[in-house]
C-alpha cells in the first residue's frame, strides 16, 4: 500500500476495535502480559538472591543467611527498606526526564521479555520478524541511559552516561552481525521457528565462534563485569546512578537483574534451542537453560578484572567486528549448502 | 658536618656531585637557643651516608630551598615550614599536613601553647 | 584547556582519607596534587612528652597494616640509646616476626590492588582469609591479633610458645601455595597484564632524585635494601637477597612485591632451623628510666612499605626529639610524577601499586 489518507487509516482503526475477536484477543493479550510480568519480576528477585549467594559463596563466605531461609527474603528487605527512604532530586537535575528515565527502561526490559516465545503456543503469537521487532527495541537502551545521564545535572553523570553509551553501541553491532547469520541458518526471523529449527542440534554447536562474538556483546550490552562501567568507583566519581534517591535506586537494581534474564532468555532462545528437552514442561527447559547461563554470567562478575573504557572499544571494534563478519560468511555458506 | 646557612646550597650541590643522590630526611630539631635543621643525604651505589647540619637563631628562620638540588626536598620543606615556622626562600610554600590551620605558632617548637586558644567560628561566638 | 576534578577525601576506594585534585586535559592527567593531613595525630609533637615505654603505642598506630615494624624500628632506637644488646636468640626471634609481619602486610596489598583494578572483592577477601592465618600466630605470641606491644629492650616481651614453629611451617606451606595460586590467577589475566604494564613508568634516575623508596624503588631497578645495604638481626646470617625488577612500571612493583613474599617465606624457614636457644626475653616495663648513654641515634629499618627513619635525641626520661620518616610519605609525593600522561582510569591502579597507608603517610 503505497498510498493512504487519514481517513482510510481512521476507518481501520474503527474497524479494529469494534470487532469482536480482536477485543476477546486484547482481554487474553493483557491477561497473559500481566501474569508473565509479575512471574518475570518474581524470577529477578529471585536472581538477586543467587547473585549474591554465589559472589559469597566464591569469596569464601556465606551471603545472607538470617531474614528468611536461606536468606531469600534479604532482598525484600532491602527494597523495602529503599522505597522508605525520602525521595528527592537534585536541584540541578531535570525532574521530569529524572522520574521517567528509569522506571521507562524497566519497563522497556519487562515489554521486552513479554515479546519474546517463553513455550511453543503463548499468547503473542507468531511474529513474522519478531528477532528484529525484539532487538529494534532493545537500541533502545542507550536513548534512556543517555537520558538518565542528562537528567542528572551534573558533569560526571554525563560523561559517565556517554561512556556507557558509547560501549553499548559499539557492541551492538557485532551483536546485529551475528542475529543476521542466525536468520539465515535458521531460514526465518520468527523467533518460533528459530526455535523448532535447533530441534535436530543447536545453533551453538553450528557457530561456536558466532556464540562467542554474541555472548561478549551480551556481557557489554548488559553492563556486567567485566565490562561494568558504570559502577566503577575509580572510573569516574559519580556515574550517572550516584544521584538517584533511593525508590529509583531500587529500580536500578531491579533493572540489572531484569536485563541479565532477558540476555539470558535471549541467548538461550538463539543458541541453545529455547524450550528443547525432554519430558516436563517447555517453559521449565527454557527457564532452566536461562538461569545456568545467568549463573555463569554471576560467575564471570566474581571473578573479572575490569577493563578500561579505550580497551573495551579497541576490543570491540578490532576484534569482535571481524569475527562477527567471519562467522556471517560461514553462515551463509551453511545457508547456500 | 656542620655548615652556615649562606654555604648550604654549595655543600648539597658538591655532595651531590660526589654521588650523594638521595636525600633521605629533613629533619629539624629545637634546641632552646637555637634551631638546627638537619640534612641527611645517602649515597645509594656505595652504602655511604652523611649529615648536613645548619644552625639557625630561633628569630631569624629563613632558609634556602634545597628544591633545585634535590627534588624529594618539596615536602620535607614544607612540613619544616609548618612545623617549626622555618621559612623557605625561593619558592611558594604551602602548608602540608595542617592546611586550615588557624591557630598560633608553629607546633613543633618547644614554645608551642598547649591548649591555646583555637579559634573557631563558636569560640569567636563565645567569646564576644 | 585543563579542568580541575577533585577526588574527595571520602570516595569508595579503600584508601582511606586522601584528597586528590586531578588536572586534567580531555581523558589524560596533566597533574595530580595529594591534600593530605586528614590522619595527623602529631606523632612526633606527643613522644616528647611521653616517656620511653608510653611512646610504643604511638608507635604502634603510625602504620596500621604492619604495626610490628614500627614498634621494632622504636624500640631499636631505645636499645641503642641505653646502650643495651639485643639477646641472639631475641635477634632471631624478632626476624621471624618481622617477615611474618611483611607476608601479612604484602596480602593485604594484593587485595586492595585487586580491588582497585577492579576485582570485584573476590582475591580481596581470599587475601583477608589468609592474613588471618598468620595474625592468629601473632596472636599466639604476642596475645592481640593487630596492635602487638611485644618488643622490649634487649628481646621481646616473651619467648615464642612451644608449638609456634610447627604450626607456622604449616601456615607457610598453606600460604606459599596461595601466593602461587594467586600469581598465576593475575597473571594469565590479559586485562591485568594490560592494566599494569607500561602504567605508571617510573624511571631509575627519577626514582633516586625524587626519594622512592622500599618496592618502590626496587621496582625502578635501583639494588637498594636496608635489610642487606645496613643489616640488623639476623638478615645476614639468613642470606637475604633483595628483589630487584627493571621495568619501573606497576607490574614490576607487584612483582616486587611477590617475590619479596617468597623471600620471607624462605627465610622463615631457615631461620627456624638456625635459631639458637637460651633467653630471649627483654627488659621488662618498669626498668626501663634510660640514663640515656647515646643522646643521638639513628635507626634505619625496613618496613613492608619502604624504608623507615628514625632519628631520636635521647633524653633522661623522654625523647627530646623523635623525627620519623615514613616510607609512605615519600612515596604519595611521587604520585605527581608518575601519573603525569596517563588516563584517568589508571590512577587507582598507580595508587594501589604504590602500596600506601594514609596513617603512614600523615603521621
Amino acid at each position: 500500500m503505497l498510498t493512504f489518507s487519514i481517513s482510510a487509516i481512521a476507518n481501520w482503526l474503527v474497524s479494529l476495535l469494534s470487532s469482536a475477536s480482536v477485543v476477546k484477543q486484547a482481554e487474553g493479550l493483557a491477561a497473559y502480559a500481566i501474569g508473565v510480568a509479575i512471574l518475570i519480576m518474581a524470577f529477578a528477585y529471585f536472581l538477586g538472591w543467587l547473585e549474591r549467594k554465589i559472589i559469597a559463596k566464591v569469596q569464601a563466605r556465606h551471603g545472607p543467611t538470617v531474614v528468611g531461609k536461606y536468606g531469600l527474603l534479604q532482598n525484600l528487605a532491602d527494597f523495602m527498606k529503599l522505597l522508605a527512604k525520602s525521595n528527592f532530586f537534585p536541584k540541578s537535575s531535570d525532574k521530569l526526564l529524572f522520574a521517567v528515565a528509569l522506571p521507562a527502561m524497566l519497563a522497556l526490559s519487562i515489554f521486552l521479555i513479554l515479546l519474546l516465545p517463553l513455550a511453543p503456543s503463548t499468547g503473542i503469537g507468531n511474529m513474522t520478524n519478531g528477532l528484529l521487532i525484539v532487538f529494534a527495541l532493545f537500541a533502545f537502551m542507550p536513548l534512556l541511559i543517555f537520558i538518565n545521564g542528562i537528567a542528572s545535572g551534573n558533569k560526571f553523570g554525563e560523561i559517565s552516561a556517554q561512556r556507557s553509551v558509547i560501549m553499548i553501541m559499539s557492541y551492538e553491532i557485532p551483536m546485529l552481525i551475528v542475529i543476521a547469520s542466525i536468520g539465515m541458518l535458521a531460514h526465518s526471523y520468527d523467533l518460533v521457528n528459530i526455535v523448532e529449527s535447533q530441534a535436530h542440534i543447536w545453533y551453538i554447536f553450528l557457530m561456536p565462534l558466532g556464540f562467542f562474538v554474541f555472548f561478549v556483546a551480551m556481557l557489554a550490552e548488559l553492563e556486567r563485569s567485566p565490562f561494568d562501567l558504570r559502577e566503577a568507583d575509580s572510573e569516574l566519581i559519580a556515574g550517572w546512578l550516584t544521584d538517584v534517591s533511593a525508590p529509583y535506586y531500587t529500580l536500578a537494581l531491579f533493572l540489572d537483574y531484569t536485563k541479565m534474564f532477558l540476555g539470558s532468555l535471549i541467548v538461550v532462545i538463539l543458541f541453545f534451542g529455547g524450550w528443547s528437552g525432554y519430558g516436563l514442561l517447555p517453559v521449565f527447559w527454557l527457564v532452566v537453560k536461562a538461569l545456568i547461563f545467568a549463573i555463569f554470567v554471576m560467575l564471570l562478575r566474581a571473578t573479572a578484572v575490569r577493563m578500561k573504557l579505550d580497551r573495551l572499544l579497541r576490543f570491540g571494534w578490532l576484534a569482535l567486528m571481524p569475527l562477527a563478519l567471519i562467522n556471517l560468511i560461514v553462515a551463509y555458506l551453511l545457508f547456500v549448502m | 658536618m656542620k655548615i652556615e646557612r649562606g654555604k648550604l646550597i654549595e655543600t648539597l650541590k658538591e655532595l651531590k656531585g660526589k654521588g650523594y643522590k638521595y636525600l633521605v630526611k629533613i629533619a629539624g630539631v629545637d634546641n632552646i637557643n637555637s634551631i638546627s635543621v638537619l640534612y641527611f643525604v645517602r649515597d645509594i651505589d656505595n652504602n655511604k651516608e652523611e649529615v648536613v647540619e645548619v644552625e639557625l637563631d630561633p628569630n631569624d628562620t629563613a632558609l634556602p630551598s634545597v628544591e633545585e638540588v634535590y627534588k624529594a626536598a618539596d615536602w620535607y620543606e614544607r612540613t619544616l615550614y609548618e612545623m617549626f615556622g622555618i621559612e623557605i626562600k625561593g619558592r611558594q610554600i604551602r602548608r602540608l599536613l595542617l592546611e586550615k590551620w588557624n591557630g598560633k605558632g608553629a607546633p613543633l617548637r618547644k614554645n608551642f601553647e598547649w591548649g591555646a586558644p583555637y579559634e573557631t567560628k563558636q569560640s569567636k561566638k563565645a567569646v564576644a | 584547556m585543563t579542568t580541575k576534578i577533585n577526588i574527595g577525601p571520602i570516595h569508595p576506594s579503600t584508601h582511606g582519607v586522601l584528597r586528590l585534585v586531578v588536572e586534567l586535559d580531555g581523558d589524560t592527567i596533566v597533574g595530580v596534587e595529594p591534600h593530605i593531613g586528614f590522619l595527623h595525630r602529631g606523632v612526633e609533637k606527643l613522644a616528647e612528652n611521653r616517656m620511653y615505654m608510653q611512646n610504643i603505642g604511638y608507635m604502634e598506630k603510625i602504620d596500621y597494616v604492619a604495626p610490628m615494624a614500627y614498634d621494632d624500628a622504636y624500640v631499636a632506637a631505645v636499645e641503642e640509646a641505653m646502650g643495651v644488646e639485643v639477646k641472639e636468640r631475641a635477634k632471631y626471634i624478632r626476624t621471624i616476626l618481622l617477615e611474618l609481619q611483611r607476608i601479612a602486610s604484602h596480602l593485604l596489598w594484593l587485595g586492595t590492588m585487586a580491588n582497585d583494578l577492579g576485582q570485584f572483592y573476590t582475591l580481596f577477601m581470599w587475601t583477608f582469609r589468609d592474613r588471618d592465618k598468620i595474625l592468629r600466630l601473632l596472636q599466639e605470641h604476642a596475645g592481640a591479633r593487630m596492635f602487638y606491644l611485644n618488643m622490649r629492650p634487649g628481646g621481646v616481651v616473651r619467648d615464642l610458645p612451644p608449638d609456634f614453629e610447627e604450626n607456622t611451617l604449616q601456615v607457610l606451606d598453606y600460604i606459599e601455595k596461595r601466593i602461587t595460586e594467586y600469581e598465576h590467577y593475575l597473571e594469565s589475566n590479559q586485562v591485568f597484564i594490560e592494566r599494569t604494564k607500561g602504567i605508571g613508568v617510573l624511571s631509575r634516575e627519577m626514582a633516586i632524585e625524587l626519594g622512592a623508596t622500599g618496592p618502590v624503588l626496587r621496582g625502578s631497578g635501583v639494588n637498594y635494601d636496608t635489610r642487606s645495604n645496613k643489616p640488623y638481626y639476623a638478615y645476614s646470617e639468613l642470606g637475604f637477597r633483595p628483589q630487584v625488577m627493571f621495568a619501573g612500571d606497576s607490574f614490576a612493583r607487584y612483582k616486587v612485591r611477590m617475590l619479596e613474599m617468597k623471600e620471607s617465606i624462605r627465610m622463615v624457614r631457615e631461620a627456624f632451623k638456625k635459631i639458637p636457644e637460651g633467653d630471649a626475653v627483654g627488659m621488662p616495663v618498669r626498668l626501663i628510666m634510660p640514663q640515656a648513654k647515646n643522646k643521638i641515634v639513628t635507626v634505619n629499618r625496613e618496613t613492608p612499605r619502604g624504608e623507615a627513619f628514625i632519628y631520636m635525641i635521647a633524653d633522661k626520661e623522654r625523647p627530646y626529639r623523635l623525627s620519623i620518616r615514613t616510607p609512605s610519605f615519600i612515596n604519595l609525593s611521587l604520585i605527581n610524577e608518575i601519573a603525569k600522561g596517563s588516563r584517568l582510569a589508571d590512577l587507582f591502579a598507580i595508587l594501589g601499586s604504590l602500596d600506601l597507608v594514609m596513617a603512614d603517610v600523615d603521621l
